[in-house]
């Protein structure tokens, strides 16, 4: 009798646990594992991606792209390639980076009126990827060791996170908060403020999906508010372990873009 | 005179009308945000497109003189309204291109057109693509200096005000890329390309004959290079990038690009080219560095005879960063080394040995550029200065983007220097400043 009831309630404690994601205490790992999840589902991936950029004055630019990526390794180096449709007087153009942490990124645009392979400094990634309230870094991530990370608070749905610059000089931000799903483990919101508290960027994922097992944020909104302006990323079409080969993320690519791999299946 | 004022008045309204039109159109445009699910479906890579995909823009541009020219009977250097449309079909594996524009011209006075494109481009093997018909190239590591990219140029749409894109001409040519350990890139032109130089129709030039800027009438006229077979030109490039490394070899064998030699008769033509070079292009310093060399191998490779030129090691030096957020700053130095001047010299006449070129001819190029509302504005400015010339060209520029369709350029052309015949200071009367709008679609 007795070791019957013992052995329910430790199946029963096991079952619970299961149920709901162990709860990590460590900031740094949670930080990681959210950095992973954001940037790295599967090994590679393909996904179409279009933008609605709107300033301060409700102007409104678009930007469309595919983007093929593939992890080198896992919360490590990756290889991108960015190639654009539109807006017109960019189509055509494509991006290629080879991330590298923890260094500075390897950049090449491809121009194509010009038939020109431009290779870029390496800059501050904390400016306007393409023209919209997206940076560089929000693209393709920032690296996890360039802050000190604190878990301020754990709710039953999130783990809340103050991060502080390791060098503030690089950054425009004095701290930002985000508020990672504990099952996801996807940054759902992100704040950035300046010294005196006050909250003028914020990144807000409205919509995940869950894709080849990965949950992937397919809507994510970029507020400036400064300004009031915003830029929407929709991702579309998103497909993981695909299986890119190496050699696609190459030069041969931007004057030829890799047709097999780009178009949807 | 008064027709003159008659003229440009009327090119000034076509240029202002056009201003006036766009915006308009644009802002019924951009209202349609077209943010549905079925704004994905024009993605180029949705499904196998069938048919034709049509692109383009109209675009408006007038570039007055700073100054009269007196050997120039016009006072803008461009006054133009312009179509380009590009059309793209995907055909199985390849995708065929064509990219044509057409413009009233006031200044060479009509219509022109200009077929930019023409070509289909695809993968022949699993390693190898090919691009066949006219079509645009470009390749070595300068930023406006070419070495080993000796495809032509249009020097007279650079300097004239039209936008940057024009500055590559197109070339009829069959181009085979083969990627391996290591790549290559191979070039048949059938018949030579040279550059469109300056003829003296839209700019002015310094002609040592003259010993004096000139310009048409009469044109500059060489003999053309369009027997097939016997004048093409073949050029070659392998490549490979090690570790974020660019290493370049290149060569070329056909014809100088400007009609840089005379027969016997005094008519300019294209002498014979040969070239070797080598490029490298790295990381460095938090930026990006950039050196380049190139051989070339002139007609008359003794210097003992001045109508035609000698042999020349070109060699080019650059570094670019961004030294602090949205401003980026290049910098290149470049020399020309004359390899028989003594003989040259030797070789000219007395009257014209002053219009020689240095046995070194030094360059130095300095870029600047900055990006601000989230790139919608770029400023920037482009420098050549040549010390050993004592000549110079600046390059000033503001573009707006006023949203995906509208965008407009403001910037000038600017040269000056000592002597009336070295490169930049002969365009001295050239001068201009231009406005364009251009509205794609």
């Amino acid at each position: 009798m007795i070791p019957a009831l013992r052995l329910a309630v430790v199946l029963a404690a096991a079952l619970l646990a299961g149920a709901t994601q162990a709860q990590m205490t460590d900031a740094t790992a949670i930080v990681e594992a959210a950095n992973k999840a954001s940037y790295y589902a599967g090994d590679d991936g393909r996904s179409a991606a279009r933008m609605m950029i709107v300033d301060g004055n409700g102007n409104r630019q678009r930007r469309q792209f595919t983007l093929l990526r593939q992890d080198v390794e896992d919360g490590g180096d990756q290889r991108y390639l960015v190639v654009f449709s539109r807006p017109a007087d960019i189509r055509g153009t494509v991006f290629r980076v080879e991330k590298q942490v923890g260094e500075s990124d390897d950049r090449w645009l491809y121009l194509p009126a010009l038939d020109l392979v431009k290779r870029i400094a390496a800059g501050d990634k904390r400016t306007s990827f393409v023209g919209s309230h997206f940076y560089y870094e929000d693209i393709s991530g920032r690296g996890t060791s360039e802050d000190r990370h604190s878990l301020i608070e754990t709710t039953d749905e999130a783990y809340i996170i103050e991060s502080t610059p390791r060098d503030p000089a690089t950054v425009e931000f004095a701290r930002y908060r985000t508020r990672i799903d504990r099952d996801t483990l996807l940054p759902m919101r992100t704040e950035y403020e300046r010294a005196d508290g006050e909250v003028y960027r914020r990144m807000e994922v409205t919509e995940v999906e869950t894709i080849d097992g990965y949950p992937t944020g397919t809507e994510t909104r970029m507020t400036d508010l400064d300004s009031g302006g915003y830029t929407v990323t929709q991702f579309r079409y998103s497909e993981y372990d695909i299986g890119v080969p190496a050699d696609i993320f190459s030069e041969r690519s931007l004057r030829n873009p890799p047709r097999d791999w780009l178009r949807r299946d | 005179m008064g027709h003159s004022t008659q003229r440009i008045g009327a090119r000034l309204a076509l240029g202002i009308m056009l201003a006036g039109l766009v915006p308009g159109l644009g802002n019924a445009q951009d209202t349609d945000s077209g943010w549905d699910d079925e704004g994905w479906g024009d993605d180029p890579w949705a499904e196998e497109q069938t048919g034709w995909q049509w692109y383009g823009f109209i675009e408006g541009a007038v570039a007055p003189r700073l100054q009269s020219d007196p050997a120039v009977n016009d006072d803008f250097t461009l006054a133009e309204t312009r179509l380009q449309l590009e059309g793209e079909r995907q055909l199985g594996d390849y995708t065929a291109t064509l990219k044509g524009d057409v413009w009233l011209d006031g200044v060479e006075d009509g219509g022109r057109g200009d077929l930019r494109e023409a070509n289909l481009a695809g993968r022949l093997t699993a390693q190898t693509d090919v691009v066949v018909g006219r079509q645009i190239i470009t390749w070595g590591t300068g930023d406006l200096v070419f070495l080993n990219d000796l495809f032509p140029k249009d020097y007279v749409a650079f300097f004239s005000g039209r936008s940057d894109e024009y500055l590559k001409a197109p070339t009829d040519a069959l181009k085979l890329s083969w990627f391996g350990p290591l790549n290559v890139d191979f070039v048949w032109m059938p018949q030579a390309t040279p550059n469109r130089f300056i003829t003296g129709e839209r700019l002015s030039y310094f002609s040592p004959q003259a010993g004096r800027r000139v310009a048409a009438p009469p044109r500059l006229d060489p003999r053309d290079r369009d027997d097939l077979g016997e004048d093409s030109e073949l050029a070659l490039r392998l490549y490979q990038t090690l570790d974020g490394v660019e290493l370049a070899g290149y060569a070329y064998h056909g014809f100088d690009k400007q009609p840089s030699a005379q027969d016997a008769d005094g008519n300019a033509y294209f002498p014979r080219l040969s070239s070797l070079g080598a490029s490298v292009r790295a990381p460095l310093l938090g930026g990006i560095a950039n050196l380049e060399t190139a051989y070339y191998h002139g007609e008359d490779d003794s210097g003992r005879d001045p109508d035609r030129p000698n042999d020349q090691w070109r060699w080019l030096a650059g570094f670019e960063n961004e030294p602090i957020s949205d401003l980026t700053l290049g910098w290149q130095y470049s020399l020309e080394w004359i390899q028989d001047h003594d003989a040259l010299l030797d070789a000219l006449s007395p009257e014209q040995r002053r219009y020689a070129p240095d046995e070194y001819r030094q360059l130095l190029t300095n870029r600047i550029t900055w990006q601000g509302s989230r790139q919608d504005l770029t400023l920037s400015m482009f420098t050549f200065y040549s010390p050993s010339d004592a000549d110079y060209y600046l390059r000033p520029r503001a573009h707006y983007r006023f949203s995906d369709r509208l965008s407009g350029t403001l910037g000038a052309n600017l040269f000056g220097g000592k002597d009336d015949w070295t490169f930049h200071t002969q365009l001295e009367d050239n001068s201009n400043t231009y406005l364009r709008l251009r509205y794609s679609f």
